[in-house]
């Protein structure tokens, strides 16, 4: 457009507008919604950022909401979870990680406390039905996906309570019977119809289910113990670890010798070797052949606990023997007298892997009268004996499909590893539930299954220069001598704590409407909308006029915003 | 112009006083300096502008970026004319305010006989300089604003000197010693900072001036992307100090809550480059020489402390997750 001409000499205001200087431009800003780190470390898939944003903003109920569109129990994992995301938090680079699973807590306990009912997804009922069996955290997850998809959901299980795991073998001092029953029984109003004291392989055969649902997906568990001996060697009143938690849950029974020692390193491990100690067992071992956390241990060589009750542990007189193996029973007649125990380590073989070495010349002698190993399940064949082939564990592709079973879905800890998602543990179980659902839906749709993938954001994409080092939030623990078999034992934040932690999270990749951009631009190519705009933001590039300094990728404080190359 | 009502350029929830579409380079920190000036200041404004790059990327004939009364004449003379301006609505009974601009060359150098005459004479006018530290417009030569040791056309590091052997100077000093109600340092890389202190010197009656602190990536040789990067850590070093004078007296300043080694700022730059030539001493001497006017600027105005700083106090656009919460 031709920039009209004055007789005076003077120029109209603003006619520089005529002038695009966005041709001198080589490269481009581009809003970039990369993931934070903690949704990447998240076995649940939970979108931390996306909820803490929403806290930032003062609204809790929308940041539970958000939250519970992945994870429908954040009671319950608020509590239980090893918290990957904060072992991945960038904050942890800076000073130290938001304690999420604090938050997370608060926000589920709000959400029990005022009653907020679940966002419902919208569409049209479907007319297909979809059998879950056990309602632990990965049929619980699934039920409550598959019945936002608006699936026809009957949830079986074994035990007359819903609840698998969460129930007959986590202590109600890290989780309260009334938190449980009150997540699961909100999450079973959704319209779910629960079938209990119905167990695979006695009341209902995996054929009949197959026959009569569309679609069926297996949440079972690993309930059978591991075999476990010494050289051949048992004793003849052993006890597995599991069986004996489930026992002390159940009818509060528990063996009471004068030293025991545990084998594993497990939060089962853990969990019975705390119940020993307070129920007055003098010597309460650990011995495992994984690391304690710290310097020295390798990531992938650390005890597989929640940190902090491995700290509440040592606290109550929990003697660890870390990177030890039981080497021998020592036996007077069928009964223990005490283990042998040698130094081991997770070291590279000469083929690239890591293998267990033990070290001749470190073994030592425990005095014990009982050994109780806890060194993990496997599925319980009953029932699935036709599926599971001798195998430990169910083979299953991303999306849960058992492999060579189209329409058989499974998740939790019944089935095997996958590549790039973790096991074991209740939030990997809840992701395995929705993403199952998603398997299920899609297949029942006829269209391939699909997850939304962002890529990931590094610390060194953040401006540090606008964040200001600030402590974490300190939670609080039930002091020792307080600490009984039913008192919870840590406490979750107030309400004040809960927002002020909120408001120190970076917002990796995310927008948070700082202004940076529109401020700093010098040539006043980013534009501010009353609008959300497309990408998530509130501002828009006006190409016509970027020059493409790459000022304000370089002044966004999360990352929101990339270079790219232009044409 | 071309601009329906719904364009959301026309519906931006600012005053833009300097318009898209100018001949700045890229990153240009003046033109963000000016933008933020002028935001600030409001549509109730005359500019003048001495000659330099800022007059020259905004105004190609035809067409011009301001959208407020803009008038230059000459390198020596936009507080001159400034006084006009403003002497002529003192006479129509009107009450807009004057500012007047120029870059470092046009007030530190050529222009300050009127910049001092202006103040002397009480006209009711806000200078702001923007100091870019050199003679960017005509290629990059030195004024007395350039730092100590930096290379410039006419300040060539070599076999005789490090870069530029004279030191910047004090201009915020005579300034105060022309006893102003009102005269302050910012920076583009704090910019609720800057805007306060414009929108401060809008309301007094009388003389009053801003050095703003705005990096030119071709003349600094940094990359337009650091230009706030580098424009922070100059504050942060303490080789430019963030103040205000009230009558001559220090009123108040930015405190230093984490002070930047002065290398950290020079390295990004490559002006400073023959500063870290490994073999040669004079190199870190004059790294040392620099760290040592940081040091005095740190003790002379009482920079560490840690009180509020802008991000804080003044804090409606600028992101600060973590640290003291201040009302």
């Amino acid at each position: 457009m031709p920039t009209p001409m004055n007789r005076g000499a003077f120029a109209q205001a603003g006619s520089s507008l005529a002038f695009k200087t966005g041709t001198w431009r080589s490269a481009k800003p581009v809003h970039v919604h990369a993931t934070a780190p903690c949704h990447g470390a998240c076995p649940a898939g939970e979108d931390q950022q996306a909820w803490l944003a929403l806290l930032q903003e003062g609204k809790p109920q929308q940041a539970w909401e958000r939250l519970v569109t992945t994870n429908p129990l954040p009671a319950i994992s608020g509590r239980v979870c090893p918290h990957p995301c904060e072992s991945a938090c960038n904050r942890g680079q800076y000073d130290q990680p938001i304690a999420i699973h604090g938050i997370e807590r608060w926000l589920g306990d709000e959400a029990i406390r005022h009653n907020w009912p679940y966002p419902r997804r919208a569409g049209d009922a479907r007319p297909e039905r979809v059998a879950v069996v056990g309602a632990g955290p990965a049929g619980l997850s699934a039920a409550y996906h598959l019945a936002q998809r608006k699936f026809n959901v009957v949830l079986f299980d074994s035990l007359p309570e819903p609840g698998g795991l969460l129930r007959s073998a986590i202590p109600p001092t890290r989780l309260p019977r009334s938190i449980i029953d009150a997540e699961i029984g909100r999450l079973l109003s959704l319209g779910i119809e629960f079938r209990p004291r119905t167990a695979l392989g006695r009341d209902v055969s995996l054929d009949d289910l197959r026959s009569e649902f569309d679609a069926v997906f297996l949440g079972i568990g690993a309930g059978k113990s591991r075999h476990w001996d010494v050289d051949g060697a048992v004793p003849a009143d052993l006890h597995e670890g599991l069986a004996l938690l489930r026992e002390w849950l159940a009818v509060g029974a528990l063996p009471h010798p004068n030293a025991v020692v545990i084998h594993g390193g497990g939060n089962t491990a853990v969990d019975l070797a705390r119940i020993m100690r307070r129920a007055g067992v003098r010597d309460v071992h650990v011995v495992t052949a994984s690391g304690l956390p710290g310097p020295g241990t390798e990531s992938d060589d650390v005890l597989n606990v929640v940190p902090r009750e491995l700290e509440q542990a040592i606290e109550e007189g929990v003697q660890f023997h870390p990177h030890r193996t039981i080497n021998r029973l020592i036996m007077r007649g069928s009964k223990v007298v005490g283990v042998e125990m040698v130094r081991l380590k997770k070291l590279p073989d000469g083929n690239g892997h890591k293998a267990r070495v033990s070290f001749e010349g470190t073994e030592t002698v425990l005095h014990v009268d009982m050994v109780v190993p806890a060194i993990g399940e496997v599925v319980d064949p009953t029932g699935l004996e036709a599926i599971l082939r001798q195998k430990d564990y169910l083979g299953v592709d991303r999306f849960g499909q058992v492999n060579g079973h189209p329409g058989l879905f499974a998740g939790g800890d019944a089935r095997d590893g996958i590549k790039g998602h973790s096991s074991g543990t209740v939030s990997a179980a809840i992701g395995d539930g929705r993403r199952a659902a998603e398997g299920i839906d899609a297949l029942l749709s006829g269209r391939d299954a699909d997850e939304e993938k962002r890529p990931a954001l590094p610390y060194t994409a953040l401006n540090l220069s606008y964040y200001e080092s600030s402590p974490r939030i300190e939670l609080s623990t039930l002091p020792l001598e307080k600490r009984d078999d039913s008192s919870e034992i840590e406490g979750g934040p107030n309400t004040v704590d809960a927002l002020a932690e909120a408001q120190r999270c970076f917002s990796c990749g995310n927008c948070l409407a700082c202004d940076n951009c529109w401020t700093l631009c010098p040539d006043n190519a980013v534009l501010k909308t009353m609008e959300t705009a497309s990408d998530g933001s509130h501002y828009l590039f006006d190409y016509d006029f970027c020059k493409g300094c790459g000022l304000c990728a370089k002044e966004c404080p999360c990352g929101f915003i990339a270079m790219s190359e232009d044409e | 112009m071309n601009q329906t009502p719904n364009d959301p350029r026309s519906r931006q929830p600012r005053f833009r006083g300097l318009e898209a579409g100018h001949r700045a380079c890229q990153g240009c920190g003046e033109a963000l300096a000016a933008r933020l000036v002028t935001e600030a200041a409001g549509p109730d404004v005359i500019l003048t502008n001495a000659t330099g790059c800022l007059e020259v990327f905004t105004t190609s004939w035809p067409q011009s970026a301001w959208r407020v009364p803009w008038l230059h004449s000459l390198f020596e003379n936009s507080a001159a004319i400034a006084s006009g301006v403003e002497a002529a609505l003192k006479a129509q009974g009107r009450r807009s305010k004057v500012i007047a601009m120029g870059g470092d060359g046009g007030t530190f150098d050529i222009g300050f006989q009127a910049l001092s005459g202006m103040l002397e004479r009480m006209h009711n006018v806000l200078y702001v300089c923007y100091d870019n530290e050199a003679y960017m417009n005509t290629g990059i030569q030195r004024s007395s604003s350039t730092p100590h040791a930096a290379m410039t056309t006419t300040s060539p590091p070599g076999k005789e000197r490090m870069g530029k052997r004279h030191l910047k100077k004090d201009l915020l000093s005579i300034i105060a010693a022309h006893h102003i109600p009102y005269a302050a340092s910012a920076s583009v890389a704090y910019p609720q900072d800057l805007r306060r202190k414009v929108r401060r010197a809008m309301e007094i009656d009388g003389p009053t001036f801003l050095l703003v602190h705005s990096p030119c990536p071709l003349g600094w040789g940094h990359d337009g992307s650091e230009t706030i990067q580098v424009a922070r850590l100059a504050v942060q070093c303490g080789l430019f100090p963030l103040v205000e004078l009230e009558r001559g007296e220090v009123a108040s300043v930015m405190p230093l809550r984490q002070k930047a080694p002065v290398t950290e700022y020079l390295r990004l730059q490559t002006r400073f480059r023959h500063l870290f030539v490994d073999d040669d001493h004079r190199a870190r001497e004059e790294r040392e020489h620099l760290q040592a006017l940081a040091d005095y600027n740190v003790e002379r105005y009482g920079l560490t402390g840690d009180g509020d700083d802008p991000f804080d106090a003044d804090g409606a656009d600028t992101v600060r997750r973590g640290g003291p919460a201040r009302a």
